[in-house]
């Protein structure tokens, strides 16, 4: 199974597994793109009042300053009478139970599944974004169903799923309910896990320090040109997410989405490594994922293979322990390689698990301790 | 150069509600709009300079702010009855906005039934966004398939207002409400994105007249409703020039502005620049030396 039926058959989009025992307390217009669910009226947390009924909000570098009525970026978070609300506490746009791989997380309890979930929005715009139908959409604009707290932490349990991802779109823009969620599943020895690109202030994300075990950060280029003209973001505000999770202890996997030509050069993945192995060390994984034409940037081929070949070449000259090839099944780069005997310890193929050479967390043959997660 | 023309129709008359205003009053100004706009001595006849028979057009108004702050009833219900009796059907007038519950809270009645005027919302059932994106330079976007498939002309009746960031929001950045993600686009103040949006097929080709509702102009800290900062003008402004409509509505912000002893939007640093990006565009004509203005009253 390539990538690309992955996609079609897990919820990826706007469409949304219905997971049964989980009743929607929307109506669906079937073929329809019209609103389906209420949207939550939630205080959100991390912003100023300001005079005149405006407000700033503090969650993400953007730092939007809003009047009344008026939305963030992130198209969620809105200003009714001078009070900031969250709209998609507990609205959930895709559900799911995933292979903890997918995320992709590979050093982080491999073979779990993870209970997967998403409300609309994000605070970026990738004009390649996978998941663009709901990330870019407000949550009027797609299928809802309300799951508050309670029910995630339930449900999860219900599904015998050790982990709960927030995922698919961008996380930090639902940040109460997930905040709220993984306090409440903590409590039940379920652990969360956070796919995000990392745009988020540091008083947030030291909150969220506090309640999740592992977080994946899509670093989406490594200059300000690329984040300017493809993601409407800012490059610096993300490594400083990327050195703060680190110093936390919290598990911590990176993502580069390589795209033909935009922000494949084999010098800027180099000076990526470099900076990544200063400031936090050769131990976490690095992903080099396969891009596929989406969304506004379809004018692109997929990512050759050759080109992935070459670039974590690149990155273990450079001296990071473990770079993978994503988005390509069956690529040895899928596989997992003691750093100091060279022996494969983890052989995967796509999202399964063939081998584990692991004894705890060494490899079995040489003893050498692998970073990560593994029980 | 043709210089574009610009047609304020003033309301001499005293308006007692300007948030309801008196649809006979209204319709006077539309017609005095439209024949100083076309020249015609006859408001109906100017129609054909713009509209075909049978045409369905759209009329997209504005009603984030809803009762409190919207583009009247009164003011589009007359157009659309006067333009529907006048050179199509009733039912070919579709008055709309982003969402049904933003109509009704700012006093419209959802109609859909043939035989008289419609107004709905995109978020209705049978409208919704297209499916595929558009791309244009930076815009990247759903519309609204009540501008990109269900009219063939449009007319932009807009507020006048304040903007925070983009400075001014009239009758180009009132088609941020064709489109499903407006959200994305107020960095910068704006600017290119209205310009930007504005030049797509969807509603450059389609894009007949903008008329701005200057009834009541919010000239500071909107666009949110503060009434301390809330003008009665009675005005209506024309034209088939878009850019040009806004530079009158942003210099008529900037006298109310002045009159209040307010700092300019230049001084605030968040002077309409997406004007200028549009007439960089060939959109139209920003600079007031290239506009034509008539000053009409009723």
């Amino acid at each position: 199974m390539d990538r690309r039926d992955f996609l079609k058959c897990s919820l990826a989009g706007s469409s949304l597994l219905w997971l049964p025992g989980i009743s929607s307390s929307a109506s669906i217009f079937p073929g329809s793109s019209s609103p389906a669910a209420g949207l939550s009226r939630v205080e959100a947390r991390y912003y100023q009042k300001l005079p005149y009924r405006e407000i700033r909000c503090d969650l993400c570098p953007r730092f939007c300053q809003l009047g009344d009525k008026e939305r963030g970026f992130c198209g969620v978070r809105e200003n009714q009478d001078g009070k900031y609300y969250t709209l998609v506490y507990g609205q959930v746009a895709s559900l799911n139970v995933d292979p903890i791989e997918k995320k992709p997380f590979f050093h982080f309890l491999p073979g779990s599944e993870a209970f997967s979930l998403a409300t609309a929005g994000c605070n970026l715009s990738c004009k390649f974004c996978q998941n663009w139908e709901i990330s870019q959409m407000r949550p009027e604009q797609v299928k809802n169903i309300y799951l508050p707290p309670e029910a995630v932490v339930a449900s999860c349990e219900r599904y015998n799923c050790p982990v709960i991802a927030y995922t698919y779109t961008e996380p930090v823009i639902f940040f109460e309910y997930m905040y709220d969620s993984s306090l409440l599943a903590r409590k039940k020895g379920i652990k969360n896990v956070v796919v995000t690109a990392g745009y988020i202030n540091p008083g947030p994300l030291a909150d969220l320090l506090g309640v999740v075990e592992a977080i994946k950060v899509d670093l989406k280029a490594f200059n300000q040109n690329f984040y300017t003209e493809y993601v409407r973001g800012q490059l610096p505000p993300v490594l400083e997410t990327i050195k703060q999770i680190a110093r936390s202890g919290c598990w911590l996997e990176i993502v580069y989405l390589v795209i033909p030509t935009l922000n494949d050069r084999p010098e800027e993945i180099r000076e990526m490594c470099r900076w990544l192995k200063n400031e936090i060390g050769p131990d976490y994984p690095l992903h080099l994922s396969r891009f596929h034409p989406m969304y506004l940037i379809k004018n692109l081929p997929p990512t050759p293979v050759a080109t992935l070949d070459r670039l974590r070449e690149v990155a273990l000259e450079e001296g990071l322990h473990y770079v993978y090839v994503g988005n390509v099944p069956g690529h040895p780069g899928e596989n997992t390689y003691c750093p100091k005997c060279g022996k494969l310890i983890i052989e995967r193929y796509g999202y399964i698990i063939r081998k584990k050479e692991l004894s705890g967390n060494k490899c079995r043959y040489c003893g050498q301790v692998i970073a990560g997660v593994w029980s | 150069m043709n210089k574009s023309r610009v047609v304020i129709v003033t309301c001499s008359r005293n308006i007692p509600d300007l948030t309801h205003p008196d649809p006979s009053l209204v319709l006077a100004m539309i017609k005095k709009g439209f024949q100083a706009l076309s020249g015609e001595a006859e408001a109906g006849t100017a129609l054909a300079r713009w509209f075909r028979p049978g045409e369905t057009i759209g009329i997209k108004i504005n009603t984030i702010g809803r009762r409190a702050l919207s583009t009247s009833p009164e003011t589009a219900l007359t157009l659309g009855l006067w333009l529907g009796q006048t050179i199509s059907r009733e039912e070919n007038i579709i008055i709309w906005d982003r969402t049904g519950e933003e109509l009704k809270e700012a006093g419209y009645k959802l109609s859909t039934s043939g035989g008289s005027l419609r107004v709905f919302g995109t978020d209705h059932r049978q409208a919704g966004y297209q499916s595929e994106p558009t791309a244009h330079r930076q815009i990247g976007s759903l519309f609204s398939r009540i501008q990109a498939e269900f009219i063939q002309a449009s007319i932009s009746l807009a507020l006048l207002k304040d903007h925070g960031l983009a400075g001014v929001t009239a009758g180009l950045k009132n088609y941020f409400g064709a489109i499903h993600n407006p959200n994305k686009y107020h960095d910068s103040n704006c600017d290119p994105y209205i310009a930007e949006l504005f030049e797509t097929d969807s509603i450059r080709k389609k894009h007949r007249l903008t008329i701005i509702d200057a009834l009541r102009v919010q000239y500071h800290r909107g666009p949110s409703y503060h009434p301390q900062w809330l003008a009665g003008v009675r005005q209506l402004i024309f034209s088939t020039d878009p850019v040009a409509a806004d530079v009158v509505g942003w210099q008529l912000i900037e006298k109310l502005r002045a009159r209040k002893g307010l700092p300019s939007l230049k001084e605030e640093k968040r002077e309409p620049s997406y004007l200028l990006t549009a007439e960089k565009l060939n959109l139209g004509q920003s600079r007031l030396e290239n506009i034509e203005i008539l000053e009409e009253e009723v």
